[in-house]
């Protein structure tokens, strides 16, 4: 018997398949049973869901994915196929409904593909209208949509999850984090259920372009067209987790079992059309919540993310506005927390060895016990996977993969089991305790040259060295579009002090685990403080890279390095006297944390200016803020005070931030 | 607000760096590599390739699985649970709990084989170690081949067929 089940399971290696799902070709035979819909019943219906107004029923309004606008409704759905009443049901939702449910009663025709029956294309729909309009088994028969079924059957969810994958600075689309909808299999995490086995569910944009600036553009233009798909979840563990080294933070949801069968079959409905993908406000993080709400309409989640810029992690605030709808958070700690966790306690001698691992496979181990020497295999194994993942996946470095082998066959050999990885989830960093990504702060100053200012600052989003650090990773910097406006009311002008497109900043310590570069990176427009500059608004872009020391006696950052500058404006004493200013030149910044309630950063940078007039400038600037407000909804209120130092002007500022 | 998206623009465009490297071009349909995630739209690609088709946050994520147009060239299977598409997806993750008995790749594995035992099925694994993986060059079908021999042919795993 045994031998007989285990001689099947190895006979599934690739076999011929039949290019369509089998499910297909059933569906005929099975319509031949079913009773057609009783067509009488239909005006009625129509007559009462008029007489409802149920067209705007907030139900109804959710699946069809309508929003207010100043000429009334508008969906955002913009498949053609995802209205039944043409083009008139992209802005009318009761034309909309009125057609639905008369299709659902005439368009019966028997057809092979179920996505051309409105029961099947449609199963939220027909789930709401058999709901408020009462329409039962006698007037409107279950039509079969095995495709449908299958779909039902495999995700078969008893609870749903929201995943933040953290900051990312190493790909721009992903530098804000990212959100997907995880469907649980079960409500435990234990032998029974292995959340790997789960489904995840990714709203994306369908690129069709390899072109990092046309990507950029057709992203804020909304020009790609934003999909629904779904994967096995270890996929996604795989690559943010493993390949990426992003934590990633899962809400457990308190959806109700028929809102859950309304999430499937709404995500089905989705699936089938398509979203113009807007990467700042209609974009990944902003249909998991669309999503949710069309499942469970009593939810207001949209409401509260933010109305210009939605971001993953304000999607994520913004699930606890409905009391009580996370249940729980769970910690997925990515491959470089579980590495930093394996290191941490092992001694000089471990540690030397886990280095002379990753260089001759066949190095010895330290240590008598056996545990001793699986820890130091552990760490070796995680330190090369944490590193090179994807060369590994891809078999793109036969060496490697070699010598990894062999780390893998010398850990088998001792036979013991490693103690689970034990992680305490770095709570405080939980992307729904930072603060609003929006920020707008207002303030004033004195400068040497123009006497007093008025200072107002925006930013977009979302992040610097000095924010308030809960929510977020201690070691990015990364801001779109900061402004800040000055205004020497003795002199009646306004300034552009500084205008960044993006301004970001990465700091990675150094050690004998991790030799990557702390790099920077801007690209803007400021004003020169300095005798060459002249007071000029110039175009701005600059980067540079060092080496950082973290964490000193847990209070002190460092970073030194050397960067690159180019600042043009016409005027400017630029290169050989044209408008373009090469500068080049060492950095330092130093950053003090005393907890969550204040930080100050001193920064200096000096720059050789090649064939320009002077020859060099200068800048120091020392910033500290006193974090006065952290409100659970993320409207933080701060206070920064500063000083700048440069060859043009001295200027002292007091600035209140506030965060949205 | 989409004016305020179109001034953002002509400076973000010009930061973004380059995010395509990963991109991989499906042929849109199915290949042979097997059942479900691994033979969709890559053609012959080898399951693994998949974690990286969508490079973060979707940048071509036309690569991935759409949810109504089918998601199995096997029929109607569980597509997530085949011991051989967790093996595609997770290879080089479930040889590493192996070889230190421990870890959440074995419990997946042990959930999709229905083994009861599951400190059993690590010191199993562990224990056959450089049978189911007895080098980096092996292919997926002979470490799902050996993995399956070692969990079914052990009546103390408690693993069933199905």
């Amino acid at each position: 018997m045994l031998a007989l089940a285990l001689s099947l399971l190895l006979a599934q290696t690739p076999a011929p398949a039949p290019a369509q799902p089998p499910a297909e070709v059933d569906r005929l035979a099975l319509l031949a049973s079913v009773a057609p819909p009783r067509r009488e019943a239909l005006p009625r219906l129509l007559e009462r869901a008029r007489a409802m107004r149920l067209g705007e029923d907030p139900g109804w309004i959710k699946v069809g994915h309508y929003v207010p606008g100043p000429f009334g409704w508008k969906s955002e759905a913009d498949g053609e196929d995802f209205f039944r009443a043409g083009k008139a049901g992209k802005r009318h939702p009761q034309a909309e409904l009125e057609a639905t449910l008369a299709a659902l009663f005439e368009d019966t025709a028997p057809v092979a593909d179920e996505m051309k029956d409105p029961a099947c294309r449609f199963p939220a729909r027909l789930r709401f209208l058999r709901d408020r309009l009462g329409i039962g088994e006698e007037v409107l028969p279950t039509r079969p949509c095995p495709r449908f079924e299958d779909f039902r059957r495999r995700v078969s969810p008893v609870g749903a999850t929201v995943v933040f994958s953290s900051y990312y600075l190493n790909n721009p689309s992903s530098a804000f984090g990212h959100t997907l909808l995880r469907l649980d299999r079960g409500e435990r995490r234990d032998s029974e259920r292995a959340e790997l086995l789960d489904y995840g569910v990714n709203y994306a944009a369908a690129s069709d372009t390899s072109n990092p600036l046309l990507y950029a553009v057709k992203g804020l233009l909304g020009g790609f067209k934003g999909e629904f798909t779904h994967y096995a979840y270890y996929y996604k563990v795989r690559e943010y987790a493993d390949a990426e080294a992003r934590d990633l933070w899962e809400y457990d949801l308190a959806l109700t079992p028929p809102e859950l069968t309304t999430l499937v079959a709404h995500l089905w409905e989705l699936g089938a059309t398509n979203f113009d993908y807007w990467y700042l406000d209609e974009n990944c993080a902003y249909h998991v919540l669309t999503a949710l709400e069309a499942a469970a309409p009593r939810l207001e989640l949209v409401k509260g993310a933010g109305r210009y810029v939605v971001l993953p992690s304000d999607t994520i605030k913004a699930l606890y506005g409905p009391p009580g709808l996370v249940r729980e958070i769970h910690y997925r700690p990515s491959i470089l927390r579980q590495f930093q966790a394996r290191v941490a306690h092992l001694s000089p001698a471990a540690l030397d060895a886990v280095e002379a691992l990753q260089a001759d496979p066949e190095a010895p181990l330290p240590g008598a016990l056996g545990a001793e020497r699986a820890a130091v295999l552990d760490a070796a194994l995680d330190h090369i996977d944490l590193w090179n993942f994807k060369a590994l996946v891809l078999g793109k470095d036969p060496a490697l993969s070699r010598k990894r082998q062999r780390l893998l066959e010398r850990r088998a050999e001792l036979g013991i089991p490693s103690a689970p990885l034990v992680i305490e989830p770095p709570l405080a960093q939980a992307p729904h305790h930072g603060h609003g990504s929006f920020r707008l702060g207002a303030g004033g100053g004195a400068s040497s040259t123009l006497g007093p200012l008025v200072i107002l600052e925006s930013r977009l989003a979302l992040h610097d060295l000095l924010d308030p650090p809960d929510g977020y990773p201690p070691v990015a910097h990364i801001e779109f579009v900061p402004l800040r406006l000055r205004y020497a009311p003795r002199h009646q002008r306004v300034e552009l002090d500084e205008g960044w497109a993006v301004k970001a900043l990465a700091l990675n310590d150094l050690s004998r685990f991790d030799q990557r570069f702390s790099w920077r990176f801007q690209l803007g427009a400021e004003t020169l403080r300095d005798r060459g500059g002249n007071g000029a608004l110039t175009f701005a872009a600059g980067f540079g890279g060092g080496f950082a020391s973290l964490g000193i006696g847990g209070v002190a950052d460092l970073m030194a390095g050397a960067d690159v500058d180019v600042n043009a404006a016409p005027g400017i004493a630029g290169l050989r006297g044209s408008g373009w200013r090469l500068g080049v030149g060492p950095s330092a910044l130093v950053r003090l944390r005393a907890g969550d309630r204040a930080a100050l950063l001193a920064e200096a940078g000096w720059r050789w200016l090649p064939e320009a007039s002077p020859r060099e400038t200068w800048k120091l600037s020392l910033e500290g803020r006193l974090h006065l407000v952290h409100a659970p909804n993320g409207h933080d209120l701060s206070l920064a005070l500063r000083a700048r130092r440069a060859p043009g002007e001295d200027s002292a500022q007091a600035v209140v931030y506030a965060y949205f | 607000m989409k004016t305020l998206k179109l001034a953002a623009i002509a400076a973000l465009a010009l930061t973004a760096t380059a995010a395509s490297a990963d991109g991989i071009k499906g042929n849109g349909r199915y290949g042979t590599a097997g059942c479900g995630l691994g033979s969709l739209v890559f053609g012959d690609q080898p399951g693994a390739v998949q974690i990286f088709a969508a490079t973060t946050n979707g940048t071509f994520a036309s690569q991935t699985f759409g949810i109504t147009s089918g998601t199995s060239n096997c029929g109607p299977g569980l597509v997530a649970q085949g011991t051989k598409n967790f093996v595609e997806g997770n290879r080089v993750a479930l040889a590493k709990d192996a070889a230190r008995g421990q870890g959440d790749a074995i419990g997946a594995v042990a959930v999709i084989n229905h083994c009861e035992n599951l400190p059993a099925v690590a010191a199993a694994l562990q224990r056959d170690f450089k049978v189911i993986f007895p080098s980096e060059q092996a292919t997926d079908v002979q470490v799902t081949n050996a993995l399956l021999q070692t969990l079914h042919s052990d009546p103390a795993l408690g693993c069933k067929a199905g």
